[in-house]
């Protein structure tokens, strides 16, 4: 049974998740008791390597069977408005379907074209058992708002690349909730391309032994940009693991906010957990704040630990590219890629890799 | 844990009571004129009196801190805390006149020992007053003002003017209002230009009486080039219901000057310790808060400094133990307003006992503040399965030159140490209080010999029983 929006949609500015983007600033209209039409988005399934998509790969519409089994709850505590409103508003649930065992060479490419004055979706996962694949959710159009909410689960003993790229240039509002079921081996992506203003709020379960989690995020920040990312990482089996390694730029007057919060449950012993914000700030008035959190709740943890960073770019690279033939523009770019691409190519594969890269190379020019 | 520090702590060594004695005490509860008539009692000038009743007023409207220890907080009775008690007269300046059973207290807890061999003044607060009061006469010749609050304000009553609520308004929050409604005691410190105070000057609290409020006040101004190291440390009988502690601490260190203030707080686990210290560093001047939390219900106190002039320098350096039934929600604030400060924040937390320890911190730099460094370094251990660490850190960057590091770890006694410690002969208790003074070592380091001595013993003591 959902959480109900009506129930939460007044929210406290004193909370973490609400400081830095309050809920009107991102609800649709900033009247927090509209509930406005939407449109759907258009999903599409693709390769990256423009081959067939495999049989057991396919988009549909979700069945009360789906959100039974894999719906999740969408009580995301202080942040419960924001799921719970894209909920209510997403005119269809569309359920990812990829079968037990499937194993792709190249990446899915999964485009969420968005449109209208209001558009939002509710998207479950449902990634078969033993299945290894690569996936790119791609968030483009011309929608002047969309709300995009990620439920579902990585079966057992999966391998999963799961990468989201924003790159519809408007206002965004994002939510996960997904589960990391045992011994599956995550690698969760988001890279911010474009998006004007994106409220991100993800959030990982390791409920079962042996899960492997590494969440990394790559971020553009400019011009007015707003960006305020929210990740949280829920060990409560044993023998867990997760890393979270979230890189932004900010010029311009943007202001970007990285808050994380890490929690070990009572009785997840063996969990080992770490996650680290850098921030690299290029200009005098771009702002950055970040509140990595930790709650630790069992003694028996390999290690558990956190860490933000926040600076300019540093002067001795610089000098050293400048010593070696680069001006002052092209070793500032060099710099700024390589702050960007060290989550990027964490994400997965080199060609999934090159993918990235090559659809948000445009976007680097504007920092 | 040694025989030599049983004999030296006991068993929560500042448990006992004395009876109550008090020569005036207020009925419970608080009210406009519970806050008018302390005043009064006291002969305040009217601008001091219209303070207290509008932070009254606010601290009646302001709602509870919707975050922290919610639960613990809730249970708070205002109506059942006695705001106002004096068991003394007079403030005296020699330990003679302090009467017997106030006297035979800080006899017990070694202050006038300590004040003749390691201290430059000292003054004893026993409920709402201060009882005993002295300053070295070298010092007085050099013009440094050491008095209780609350002659501060009947001697120099335009410098408290000046400064008083200038740092942490009475409307900062819900217990700073609090405390200006309805305080008393607590210190007034000037140093004068140029003058180094080379040895600490202490402050000791002490609650007896059951359903106490303690609500002091201090304030200390360091002019330019001088220094001064402040220690306070605090205690409280055990009873079976709870006190409120709730001080306001407001430091003014004028350019060049330099202030350390050391707290070892081992209030008993009856008591609610909420309270607000902030210090503003003007050009090239340096705060340091140098704080030890061991006991208490509840403490949530978040050590800050505005660093408002240029080159100026913040350091906090904590420690809190959690045992059973505790929650030791501590932390640091800088603000870095101008170019070319640094600051310095290390925090360490022992969890045990189902004990919780929460770092909660903020540091922000303001987007005129250029070339700006912070260091933020959290570690926490945990002793057993039962117990809670928590890390709550911000960090609010709004100038490209800064250069901000955050790190933390929670982590539990290494397998390997302990091996090593027993492997020479320990028993893993001991071997397990070594590891734990070495955890706070950065901490101790920094007090007095005579409070890290004593904080060694206090940690020994909280460690019995850690194992089997």
């Amino acid at each position: 049974m959902n959480a109900a929006y009506s129930e939460n949609s007044e929210t406290d500015r004193a909370a973490h998740i609400w400081r830095y983007t309050p809920w009107k600033k991102a609800h649709p209209t900033g009247d927090i008791n509209k509930i406005p039409v939407a449109d759907s988005p258009k999903l599409s399934v693709s390769m990256s390597d423009g081959g067939e998509v495999p049989a057991g790969i396919r988009v549909e519409h979700a069945t009360a069977d789906d959100l039974a089994r894999l719906g999740h709850d969408l009580d995301f505590g202080e942040g419960t408005a924001a799921p719970t409103f894209i909920a209510e508003i997403s005119p269809q649930i569309y359920v990812l379907r990829v079968d037990p065992k499937t194993i792709t060479t190249a990446p899915i490419i999964l485009s969420v074209e968005t449109r209208g004055t209001t558009c939002a979706c509710r998207l479950i996962l449902d990634i078969g058992e033993r299945s290894e694949i690569e996936l790119i959710t791609v968030l483009e159009g011309d929608a002047e708002w969309f709300g995009f909410l990620r439920e579902g689960a990585f079966g057992q003993a999966s391998i999963v690349n799961d990468v989201v790229v924003h790159v519809t240039g408007n206002r965004l509002l994002r939510c996960d909730s997904i589960c990391s079921n045992r011994d599956a081996q995550i690698r969760a992506g988001t890279v911010n391309a474009a998006s004007s203003q994106a409220k991100v709020d993800v959030r990982h379960w390791l409920p079962e032994p042996g899960a492997s989690l590494q969440v990394n995020g790559s971020i553009l920040a400019s011009r007015k940009d707003h960006l305020d990312s929210h990740v949280e990482i829920l060990h409560s089996g044993k023998q867990t693991f997760s890393r979270l390694e979230w890189h932004t730029a900010a010029s311009g007057e943007s202001v970007t906010t990285g808050t994380g919060m890490l929690r070990i449950d009572a009785g997840a012993k063996g969990g080992d957990a770490g996650q680290l914000f850098h921030n690299l700030l290029l200009s005098d008035k771009a702002n950055a704040n970040s509140i990595p959190e930790l709650e630790v709740m069992e003694s028996e943890v390999v290690g558990c630990g956190h860490g933000t960073a926040n600076g300019p770019l540093d002067e001795y690279q610089m000098f050293y590219l400048n010593a070696r033939g680069f001006d002052e523009e092209q070793a500032r770019a060099a710099l700024i890629a390589a702050f960007l691409n060290a989550p990027l190519s964490n994400m997965g594969s080199e060609s999934l890799h090159g993918w990235l890269i090559n659809r948000i190379e445009s976007h680097l020019s504007g920092l | 844990m040694t025989d030599e520090a049983r004999s030296a702590v006991g068993d929560y060594k500042a448990g006992w009571h004395d009876p109550e004695n008090a020569t005036i005490r207020f009925d419970f509860g608080l009210s406009e004129q519970v806050v008018r008539d302390i005043s009064a009692l006291k002969n305040e000038p009217e601008w001091m009196t219209e303070i207290r009743v509008k932070a009254y007023h606010h601290f009646e409207e302001r709602p509870m801190p919707t975050w922290g220890n919610m639960h613990l907080l809730e249970e708070i009775d205002f109506d059942k805390v006695c705001y106002y008690l004096r068991s003394s007269d007079a403030t005296e300046k020699n330990w003679e006149d302090v009467p017997e059973d106030i006297r035979n207290t800080f006899n017990r807890l070694g202050i006038p020992d300590a004040e003749q061999k390691w201290l430059s003044g000292v003054t004893a607060q026993y409920e709402s007053e201060a009882v005993y009061h002295s300053i070295r006469e070298d010092l007085e010749e050099q013009g440094v003002i050491f008095l209780d609050m609350d002659s501060g304000l009947r001697e120099y009553e335009s410098i408290v003017k000046k400064y008083f609520c200038s740092v942490v308004p009475y409307s900062d929050n819900k217990f700073s209002a609090l405390n200006t409604a309805v305080w008393s005691g607590g210190s007034f410190i000037y140093v004068p230009s140029g003058v180094h105070v080379e040895m600490p000057v202490q402050a000791y609290f002490r609650i007896n009486a059951k359903n106490m409020g303690q609500f002091e006040r201090t304030l200390i101004i360091a002019d330019e080039g001088s220094s001064i190291h402040y220690v306070e440390g605090c205690t409280a009988p055990t009873y079976s219901t709870d006190s409120l502690h709730s001080a306001v601490v407001e430091l003014i260190a004028l350019p060049g000057a330099h202030i350390r203030y050391s707290t070892v707080q081992n209030w008993s686990n009856n008591v609610y310790n909420l309270v607000t210290k902030r210090g503003i560093a003007h050009d090239n001047a340096t705060i340091e808060w140098v704080d030890g939390n061991i006991g208490s219900k509840l403490t949530m106190k978040y050590p800050a400094v505005i660093l408002k002039g240029e080159g100026s320098h913040a350091e906090v350096i904590s420690v809190a133990y959690s045992g059973e039934g505790q929650h030791q929600d501590a932390g640091a604030k800088i603000h870095h307003l101008a170019s070319n400060t640094t600051s310095k924040i290390l925090s360490k937390s022992i969890s045990k006992d189902g004990g919780r320890g929460s770092y909660r911190g903020m540091v922000t730099v303001s987007p005129k503040a250029e070339n700006c460094k912070v260091n933020v370094v959290c570690d926490a251990l945990l002793l057993d399965e039962d117990s809670r660490s928590d890390t709550y850190p911000t960090m609010e960057v709004g100038n490209s030159g800064a250069r901000c590091e955050h790190e933390a770890s929670v982590s539990k006694v290494s397998d390997d140490q302990l091996f090593y410690l027993m492997s020479r002969g320990h028993t893993e208790e001991e071997a397990l209080a070594l590891i734990v003074n070495g955890f706070f070592e950065p901490f101790t380091r920094e007090l007095p010999m005579e409070y890290a001595v004593e904080l060694n013993q206090l940690m020994a003591l909280e460690m019995e029983g850690s194992i089997g």
